[in-house]
């Protein structure tokens, strides 16, 4: 190279050099810029995806019978899930791994957007509570899709399946509407009870959540944790349900529809209460398939009603009793009025008749009560304003709801003339007549099983308006002993103790020689322990005569009603029951009130049913067994 | 061996094994807690057999490299085709020859060839008689090669070409205020271009147009990760394998094209400046090698090597932060990569020949 030559490259060599320099200066401005002006924000960004904080489910409580055998368990369940980071996006991922895991690529596809959508904090769920199977397939999936995890959460068992599905209720996510019409009260993706005690007992049952603040790693999978707290496990409830009478009226009810109350007259405890058709509260934790859609929630018998608090039925002859103390305490009648019964009487100029076509003869109350007579009640009823039966009605407790601890109880409805300007606009005036068809508990009349149950527990016990509750009181952890709470107060009604024992008689009557002793298992029962009670048929549909009503479809036929108390002499329990569409209240329902008192009184003292899937220690937990108190 | 030795140059060799072990310990803190646990020992590897060729070349004489510098760029564009047809197809792209087991990318060793292919044809004449009729197939000379590349495609690769051509106004001494006008006008107007005129659904199909594998929305994602990482890594970083962003995973690809945003994380600004300096101190050496060599030809080949190193510097470590388009360009030492590793080195044994020579003189 000569040297001009040489010259001229180092000064071109010259300005490389410069360039390369200004080169580092302009890539470390960018550094500077990002490093040290805009620092704080980037900083932000790393802790924001990396640390998050996760709520830890507080175990909910157990329920237990009154024995301490459990109704409701908690097991330990495992579900596939996606954490919200790790959604796949591409189309051809979703498509791969619905084949993974046999599912439909569209509903997969509709699942995830459905999510992404609702923005909630909580993973999405694949797939719920796996068993073995799914468990081994999720596995093999999982290492072609490292973005799945597993999630361990605490589930609820129901042992007892459709035993007591309306009085325990079931579980969910806490849903959008409730979430806004009480701000603050539940964290997104809550877990609530949503029906029956589950839902009603949800403050004692839930516990606290807890949280930790963890490190998670780019597929949301958690790296470490730091700052927990704990969760505080929710109280185990007694109930005053037993499981065993429960049982007995489960089966006593097979296929037919109804509802059945038992009470403890001590303190207004709920012993039994049984809803048919039931469901299953553990096919409701899943989501539902549309098998269960059309099984129970398009199902026109109404399995997701509680017919024994929401269900309001024509009370029939039951509600006469009602008549009776309303008849007595006006002094329209006395307990040895005699009215004479021809099959048939005119009031008005309308014939009401008698279930008895040829007529009852002359009776008294108490033979009144026992043959159940209509006309002797339409008399009692005539002689009244509608307004003196409400007014008995409200004093005795049966015009408002029980207050049972459990969503959404029904109000019975008893009507009267301010009840008809409401409820009847269009024809607001109150007819004589009317009141005459109130008299045998028809016409406007309706009572829930439950309200039925608690006047005759009224009666039994000359006057005192218990509360009936579920909730008997929380287990002490240290000693799984009952730690019992003082029942909801009862008010007192008191009935003139001197009218009483004719209405005591009329109803012991039915059973020994009046309408129920028609039924050879009830007469047997009865001589064991006598017990009392009234036969109710209530009209579904009005007929011409027997014959035509027998040629009608089963909807169609009367309801079956019982409900009374045992024993007679030192009532312990009151009970009411009602079968729809089962003809008369002797041969349907008063079966199934001799079963309880049988079990009740005998049976469960000598041979008790076992609980539902024996007494079962969750292989999660190291607790014991609990003896039954 | 010590006399092999003495044909290193001292002050290029420090710096060298500077960048080396900082790059070997970056990636020893990427790959912790991924499958490519022991990707720093391969990478540790992979400079040690590069160091070694890079002593051997240091002996040879330059002067008969370039020489035979015609037949291997022949064989060059050769192997560029022949990866096209029987090359191995990763991610879309078919830039590799699998070789025992090993794949093998040519175009990196290509790009250094052609810088000595057209440092040689250049370098043989004196400037005066060099016509523009040469100058534009010198320019033909670096496009070919290129346009293989490209039809790989891998627009990256074909960029770090582009430097090699600098060696026109090198030598022929361009007027250098147009030159630089030339690069502000096109940068400016470029830049304000992109984020002025065209619409996102166009800057779209001009990048799919020159990158059809490219994914424009992980791509996004990538580098808005790694701006996090340098972000959050602040003055000091947050120390050696402590990077969040890093060591969780949520930097991506972060042993090769943003192996540079870990060692931002964990070392912060400062270390940044550190290795920076260090790359500056690297190109004012192999610029110093230019103007100290025998040859016009030695000259235009080490001139050559600052230019492309310094293309990689730019383009990588201004993608990292998002300064520039998110193409995958190795930046030497740091990234993890057998075949751009063992360019770097061969390349820079031509260099130590060349300063060696230079001073014998």
């Amino acid at each position: 190279m000569d040297p001009r030559q040489r010259v001229l490259l180092q000064r071109r060599l010259g300005v490389f050099r410069a360039l390369a320099w200004g080169l580092v200066l302009v890539l470390g401005s960018i550094y500077a810029w990002l490093q040290i002006v805009r620092h704080g924000e980037f900083k932000q960004l790393a802790l924001q995806q990396a640390v998050k904080v996760r709520p830890i489910p507080a175990p909910r409580g157990l329920i237990l019978d009154r024995n301490g055998y459990r109704l409701v368990d908690n097991r330990r369940a495992l579900h596939l899930v996606i954490q919200r980071e790790d959604l796949p996006t591409k189309a051809e991922v979703v498509e791969a791994l619905s084949q993974a895991l046999q599912m439909d690529p569209a509903a997969l596809a509709r699942k995830i957007q459905a999510y992404r959508a609702a923005g909630k904090g909580s993973p999405l769920v694949l797939k719920e509570n796996m068993d073995e199977a799914d468990i081994a397939v999720a596995e093999r999936v999982r290492a072609r899709f490292p973005f799945l995890s597993m999630e361990v959460a605490p589930r609820r068992v129901y042992l007892g399946d459709e035993l007591a599905g309306h009085v325990l209720g079931y579980v969910g996510e806490v849903d959008d509407d409730l979430m806004k019409a009480r701000p603050g009260r539940y964290h997104l993706g809550e877990t609530i009870g949503k029906d029956g005690f589950e839902a009603s007992g949800n403050d004692r049952l839930k516990g606290v959540d807890g949280q930790k603040r963890i490190l998670v790693d780019q597929l949301g999978q958690e790296v470490a944790s730091f700052g927990q707290v704990d969760a505080v496990p929710g109280h185990t409830v007694f109930l005053t349900l037993d499981a065993g009478l429960q049982k007995v009226l489960q089966d006593a009810f097979g296929e037919e529809a109804g509802a059945a109350v038992v009470l403890d007259l001590r303190d207004g405890g709920v012993l039994a209460m049984y809803s048919s058709p039931s469901y299953d509260p553990n096919l409701f934790l899943n989501r539902l398939s549309q098998e269960m859609v059309d099984r129970y929630l398009r199902n026109p018998a109404r399995p997701m009603i509680n017919r024994a608090t929401q269900g309001i039925y024509a009370p029939g002859s039951t509600f006469k009793l009602l008549v009776a103390l309303a008849g007595l305490e006006k002094g329209v009648i006395t307990p040895q009025t005699v009215i004479y019964c021809s099959g048939k009487k005119n009031f008005y100029g309308r014939d009401f008749r008698c279930d008895k076509p040829t007529g009852h003869g002359a009776l008294n109350l108490v033979q009144a009560i026992a043959q159940s007579c209509d006309v002797y009640f339409y008399e009692v009823a005539s002689r009244l304003d509608i307004d003196d039966i409400y007014a008995t009605a409200e004093k005795y407790g049966l015009t408002v709801p029980t207050g049972i601890d459990l969503p959404r109880e029904k109000a019975p409805r008893i009507p009267s003339r301010e009840w008809k300007r409401k409820a009847v606009p269009r024809d607001p005036k109150w007819y004589a007549g009317e009141t005459i068809s109130v008299g045998i508990g028809q016409g406007a009349v309706g009572v829930t099983p439950l309200a039925l149950a608690r006047f005759y527990a009224l009666l039994a016990t000359k006057g005192r308006l218990l509360t009936p509750h579920l909730f008997m009181g929380l287990r002490d952890d240290q000693t799984n002993a009952l730690e019992r709470v003082p029942p909801p107060p009862a008010k007192e009604a008191p009935i003139d103790p001197r009218l009483w024992a004719f209405l005591d008689e009329g109803l012991a009557e039915v059973v020994t020689s009046g309408t129920a002793a028609t039924n050879p298992f009830v007469v047997e029962t009865d001589k064991e322990t006598p017990f009392v009670g009234k036969t109710g048929t209530a009209q579904v549909a009005t007929f011409v005569d027997k014959a035509h009503y027998a040629r009608q479809a089963k909807h169609l036929k009367d309801h079956a009603l019982f409900a009374g108390y045992a024993p007679r002499a030192n009532p312990q329990i009151a009970f009411a029951v009602v079968v729809e569409n089962a003809g008369f209240g002797s041969t349907a329902a008063a079966p199934i009130a001799a079963k309880v008192v049988k079990y009740w009184f005998a049976d469960r003292l000598k041979n008790p049913i076992p609980p539902p899937r024996g007494r079962l220690v969750d292989p999660f937990s190291p607790e014991q067994p609990q003896e039954a108190p | 061996m010590k006399n092999r030795l003495r044909t290193l140059d001292p002050r290029l060799l420090w710096v060298l094994l500077a960048l080396m072990a900082l790059g070997t310990l970056t990636l020893y803190s990427a790959g912790r807690n991924t499958p490519q646990a022991g990707i720093w020992l391969k990478q540790g590897v992979w400079n040690l057999l590069g160091l070694t060729l890079m002593v051997l070349l240091s002996t040879v004489d330059p002067r008969r490299i370039l020489r035979i510098s015609f037949p291997a760029y022949l064989l060059g564009l050769v192997a560029l085709a022949a990866v096209l047809v029987v090359g191995r197809k990763i991610g879309g792209a078919t830039r590799w020859f699998v070789l025992a087991g090993q794949t093998f990318q040519p175009s990196e060793l290509m790009k250094w060839i052609t810088l000595l292919y057209v440092s040689y044809r250049l370098g043989t004449r004196a400037p005066e008689s060099v016509g523009r009729w040469e100058l534009l197939g010198s320019a033909g000379l670096v496009a070919f090669p290129m346009l293989l590349v490209l039809k790989q495609p891998d627009l990256g690769m074909a960029l770090s070409f582009l430097p090699i051509l600098l060696l026109i106004p090198l030598m022929k001494g361009l007027k250098w205020r147009w030159v630089l006008l030339l690069v502000v006008a096109v940068s400016v107007g470029g830049v304000l271009g992109w984020k002025h005129v065209l619409k996102p659904y166009q800057k779209q199909r001009v990048l799919i147009f020159l990158d059809p594998s490219a994914d424009l929305q992980g791509k996004g994602y990538q580098v808005n990760q790694s701006r996090i990482a340098i972000g959050s890594g602040g003055l000091f970083g947050k120390g050696f394998t402590s990077g969040s962003q890093t060591q969780l995973n949520f930097l991506p690809v972060k042993t090769t094209d943003f192996a540079f945003s870990v060692w931002a994380e964990e070392r912060g600004f400062l270390g940044v400046v550190f290795v920076l300096g260090l790359f500056g101190l690297f190109l004012t050496r192999l610029l110093e090698a230019a103007s100290r060599a025998r040859t016009s030809a030695e000259a235009y080949f080490c001139a050559g090597a600052a230019a492309i190193f310094a293309m990689h510097l730019m383009v990588n470590v201004g993608m990292v932060a998002g300064a520039l388009p998110n193409k995958g360009m190795v930046l030497p030492f740091f990234s993890a990569g057998g075949s751009s590793t063992l360019s770097f080195f061969l390349a820079l044994g031509l260099v130590m020949g060349v300063l060696h020579r230079a001073k014998v003189k």
